[in-house]
């Protein structure tokens, strides 16, 4: 180690300043969309679609945050997207963790099969669902309440969850559990104490990805939510603004980033367990 | 006994999954089909009755040129956007994961906002932010460098590679985010015995890194394979929302069936052009998964 | 291992559970198909769906109170997807005349109203008593059977002061359906700090016009219209004689007077930008666009960029055939769902009969410039010398009620796709024209 550390630093100096440099560049490109929903977020009302180059707006205000928090029951949507998504998110996760490591660990007849069927099931578009379970929440009473929309989410991400858990369950070495199955452990006891912790940043993952799903689904939300106070913030959203004749872009591109915050700052939060992985696990050993 | 009772384990583990698929997944598919068996629409939707076959005749006319135009540009979108999308994040991620990069962090938060927006949103902003021959930055860029303006939604090509760059700004956190944790699970020590053997970068991606990548990003690249080939909102949003269709005629198999059947509102005709889609969306996936095989 | 069989058990129950639940919908997809066949089907369908629902109805009914008979609160919700700061002030208009009577209208904002009518119009328990929207979607709605007809709730004399081309519009098969609110038109809407001289009176000059005032780099436009949605060329089309679609429901895309229109239009579109709802309004407003072919919806936007407006009537613009711009007029019109009717119907009635009014007109004619459907809120001094109103008044002498058959809901597209296809993607109009007659009338023959 001690005779390569020369001539690291000068070429890897180098080659890290470019990928610096590389990521910089990457990260604005992507941002420039996200930037202009900012910019139009807080500018004043009227013309704030600008044909000019410079798409600084003339005036900084925040009156259009201001509006979507006070004028609409934002804390309202904010809570019920929250229970839904943490609802969806118990759901999901249960049902699929333990069919994700059923499909990972036992070799059972139809296991392949099982697998394929669910990912044709899910190729069916989920929009031509909607009519369907309708019907079928009319008929349950299940219409305008969350726990029905609950239902919907979980079972939408359900196959979308195991077949994203699988793959990394698979690689986490058989011979972990089958010490611990020598000491006694049952199947149950297994997983929650040593598959969920080694499988923690595909988990973690997983769950976000139901969370931003959950968080950003409107169709379902507006059809199946019939009042204004159980509306999710991405519902509310599309309700209000969806109209192209009665949309107000600052207010629109407002409500989108108070929309997209809490997501950013949960992965943020999260962003470490998501990587702290096998390496981490004791897995390697 | 024991035996029964080991064949019953995995299915007692999957029941609950398979309770909430039955409901939430299944149950439609199997009421499509039922409603594609009725002539419920505008004039029978109180009354409708049992018609047979009818609908599926119909939709079956359906499968024209047309129809088959649809199924190509599918099939180009999907093979497209997965190439790009799985090289451009494969490739993000193992920049992500070079020793040293302090910031990594930040560049992984900021990597996925697209991500975080709801799709709506995302694509109405790019629609009059990036792509509108007024608004729209790149026609900013192009008149300040003193070209003229470009429609670019309004012809089938670039409309298509308009809606495929959107739709890589909206996959590509994702895959990032995967490959990235993936990426955890490579073995370290395998890159240090092959520096040792005298690896270059590239040798050590190709025979280490996407070797061991393959388990793990297989099911996800599948299901991103499915997201991608069933994907409607961009080009429908871009493209041919009502009041705001950009002259494109770029269809893709869901935006044809939705043309041609559910603007009429006849539930039985649109139900048979949804199952008859549907298989055709199983025939093909048995198709590739067979010729993948055979590779 | 006890834990196992606890866990095994509960996942057993809910399995049973979800058994019973999908044989129950067995049941009833069986239940529907079967009464469906034997020709009583209406009743019995609805009777049918509505069994479990109507609990929940009952105690809702308690919670508002009852019918109105008894003197106790209603609330009578209607969906839209208007302005609400506009759709509020109609509901406090109504709302202050019933006070007494106990009986509360109340606007609920719904994206794709017509969608969601669709879904929620025969589940009483759910779904709104009303809604608001364009008379256009009338034919649909009524052949679904979903819709209580106005004229058996209020009597003909109530509705007498209603201007005729409202009520036609709120017609189908000669029945009243609906109950007309305002109605609204196309204008020529322009910018007075930017329009030089006078605005000419042919559409040929106003082309010479735009020729001359329009840099489309520099992005500064005489005129804008959202020129390949067909409400916004109806005004060519209906011109020169052509049609969307006739009275039988026959499509008129590929006759010789909708071609016509359409390649005149297709020269004014070149010089129009995108003509995008977005870009033509931001374009105005900004004060990058003299004119703009809009309506009263505009009004807010562009009081707020403090821009000082003139409005002309489209019909003072002569084509060069002789014949004048003749755009659509919409009616926005209240439709009642029958279960409603059944439930609630005295105060829906009221409802209804104080909409016939003229205060409510005059309300959503001061605030919001609507041309109010009831005839007498013209005699208002403020509404008489709106400029807007006028203008819209002056209009729908001549301009065509669109058309409410069902036909009509599947058209939008085609005539859409066939503008944009000739004034954006510079296809052929013959070919074009004939493509999507060919698909409007395939799009029709899938209805049935």
């Amino acid at each position: 180690m001690v005779n390569r550390t020369a001539t690291w630093h000068v070429k890897d100096k180098i080659r890290l300043i470019f990928l610096n440099l590389f990521y910089i560049c990457v990260c604005l490109l992507g941002l420039v969309p996200i930037i202009y929903v900012f910019l139009l977020s807080v500018s004043g009302g009227g013309g704030a679609l600008k044909t000019g180059f410079s798409i600084l707006p003339e005036k900084f205000t925040l009156d259009n945050y201001r509006r979507i928090i006070v004028e609409e029951p934002f804390l309202r949507w904010l809570l019920n997207s929250v229970v839904l998504s943490v609802g969806t998110m118990v759901i999901a996760m249960g049902t699929s963790v333990l069919a994700s490591y059923a499909f990972s660990r036992f070799r059972f007849a139809g296991k392949t099969a099982s697998m394929q069927i669910l990912l044709l099931l899910n190729a069916f578009p989920q929009i031509l669902s909607m009519f369907a379970i309708f019907r079928l929440f009319r008929l349950l009473g299940l219409l305008d309440s969350h726990a029905g929309l609950i239902f919907v989410y979980a079972g939408s991400m359900c196959i979308f969850s195991i077949w994203n858990m699988k793959g990394y369950f698979d690689s986490i070495p058989i011979e972990i559990e089958e010490a611990s199955k020598i000491d006694g452990a049952s199947n149950f006891q297994l997983i929650a104490r040593i598959i969920l912790p080694l499988a923690r940043p595909a988990i973690i993952v997983t769950a976000v990805m139901v969370l931003i799903f959950v968080w950003n689904e409107y169709l379902f939300a507006t059809t199946f939510m019939l009042r204004e106070e159980s509306y999710t913030l991405a519902g509310g959203l599309y309700q209000l603004q969806a109209n192209d004749y009665s949309r107000s872009w600052p207010l629109f591109s407002a409500a989108a980033i108070l929309v997209s915050l809490p997501i950013l700052i949960i992965f943020f939060c999260f962003q470490k367990y998501m990587v702290s992985g096998l390496t981490s696990g004791g897995v390697k050993g | 006994m024991n035996h029964t009772k080991k064949n019953l384990t995995p299915w007692l583990y999957n029941l609950p999954a398979f309770i909430l698929i039955g409901i939430i997944v299944l149950f439609p598919i199997l009421y499509t089909g039922y409603i594609s068996l009725t002539n419920m629409n505008l004039y029978h939707w109180q009354d409708y009755t049992f018609v047979g076959a009818d609908n599926y005749v119909r939709a079956l006319g359906k499968i024209d040129s047309g129809f088959i135009a649809a199924l190509w540009t599918t099939l180009l979108w999907t093979a497209v956007n997965m190439v790009l999308d799985v090289g451009i994040a494969y490739i993000l991620a193992v920049g992500l994961n070079a020793k040293g990069l302090r910031a990594r962090r930040v560049y992984k938060t900021l990597l996925i906002f697209p991500w975080a927006m709801p799709a709506y949103v995302s694509i109405l902003a790019w629609r009059v932010g990036m792509y509108n021959t007024e608004f729209g930055l790149l026609n900013k860029v192009l008149v300040a460098l003193g070209f003229e303006k470009i429609d670019f939604l309004s012809r089938n090509v670039p409309a298509f590679l308009s809606c495929m760059v959107l739709n890589l700004w909206m996959s590509l956190p994702y895959m990032i985010v995967m490959f990235d944790g993936a990426l955890q699970s490579v073995d370290r020590s395998m890159y240090e015995s092959a520096i040792l053997d005298g690896a270059g970068a590239w040798q050590k991606n190709w025979y280490i890194t996407i070797p061991s990548l393959r388990k793990v990003m297989a099911p996800v690249i599948i299901m991103t394979t499915f997201t991608t080939f069933k994907q409607f909102d961009i080009v429908y949003l871009l493209t041919m929302q009502k009041g705001a269709v950009s002259g494109s005629t770029m269809q893709t198999i869901i935006t044809y069936a939705h043309q041609n059947a559910f603007v009429s509102n006849n539930y039985g005709l649109s139900s048979a052009v949804s199952v008859v889609i549907f298989v055709i969306i199983i025939v093909f996936s048995v198709w590739t998964n067979r010729a993948a095989k055979e590779v | 291992m006890r834990k196992n069989i606890k866990i095994s058990l509960s996942l057993l129950i809910a399995g049973a559970m979800t058994v019973g639940m999908l044989t129950g919908c067995g049941q009833d997809a069986a239940g529907n198909a079967g009464t469906a066949t034997d020709g009583t089907a209406e009743t019995d369908d609805t009777a049918l769906e509505a069994t479990q629902p109507e609990q929940e109805e009952a105690s809702d009914e308690e919670q508002a109170g009852g019918a109105s008979a008894s003197g106790e609160a209603v609330t009578i919700t209607a969906w839209h997807d208007n302005d609400e700061a506009m759709m509020d002030a109609l509901a406090a208009v109504v709302n202050e005349k019933l006070a007494e009577e106990n009986i509360t209208l109340r606007f609920e904002k719904k994206s794709d109203v017509t969608g969601q009518i669709r879904l929620y119009g025969t589940d009483a328990a759910n779904g709104p008593d009303m809604y608001l929207f364009a008379h256009d979607s009338l034919g649909g709605f009524a052949e679904m059977g979903i819709l209580e007809p106005v004229g058996n709730l209020i009597s003909a004399d109530k509705e007498a002061d209603l201007l005729p081309m409202t009520i036609e519009a709120a017609s189908y098969k000669g029945e009243q359906y609906l109950m007309p609110v305002y109605y609204e038109t196309l204008l020529f809407m322009y910018n007075k700090s930017l329009w030089k001289g006078e605005v000419p009176s042919t559409t040929e000059e106003l082309y010479d016009y735009m020729v001359e005032n329009t840099d489309a780099n520099a992005g500064t436009y005489a005129l804008v219209n959202q020129h390949s949605n067909s409400y916004n060329v109806a005004p060519f089309i209906n011109g020169f004689g052509g049609y969307i679609i006739d009275k039988d429901g026959n499509p008129g895309l590929n006759i010789q007077e909708t071609k016509d229109a359409i390649s005149y239009n297709k020269k004014f579109a070149a010089l129009q930008a995108d003509g995008d709802y977005n870009t033509v309004t931001a374009l105005f407003n900004e004060g990058n666009a003299a004119a703009i072919i809009g309506g009263p919806w505009l009004v807010s936007g562009i009081k707020e960029a403090g821009i000082d407006l003139g409005i002309k009537s489209l019909c003072d613009f002569t084509l060069p055939n002789g014949d004048v711009m003749t755009p659509y007029s919409g009616v926005q019109c209240l439709g009642v769902l029958k279960y409603a009717a059944e439930s609630k119907k005295d105060a829906i009635t009221r409802v209804l009969e104080v909409l016939a009014e003229p205060e409510a007109g005059i309300t959503l004619a001061k605030e919001f410039n609507c041309a109010p459907a009831n005839s007498r809120a013209y005699e208002d001094a403020e509404v008489a010398a709106n400029e807007m109103i006028l203008a819209m008044e002056k209009s729908a002498q001549k301009a065509v009620p669109m058309s409410n058959i069902p036909e009509m809901s599947v058209m939008w597209g085609p005539a859409e796709s066939l503008l944009a296809a000739v004034n954006k993607s510079g296809e052929d109009i013959d070919a074009a024209a004939d493509q999507y007659q060919e698909e409007a009338l395939q799009a029709i023959a899938d209805m049935q």
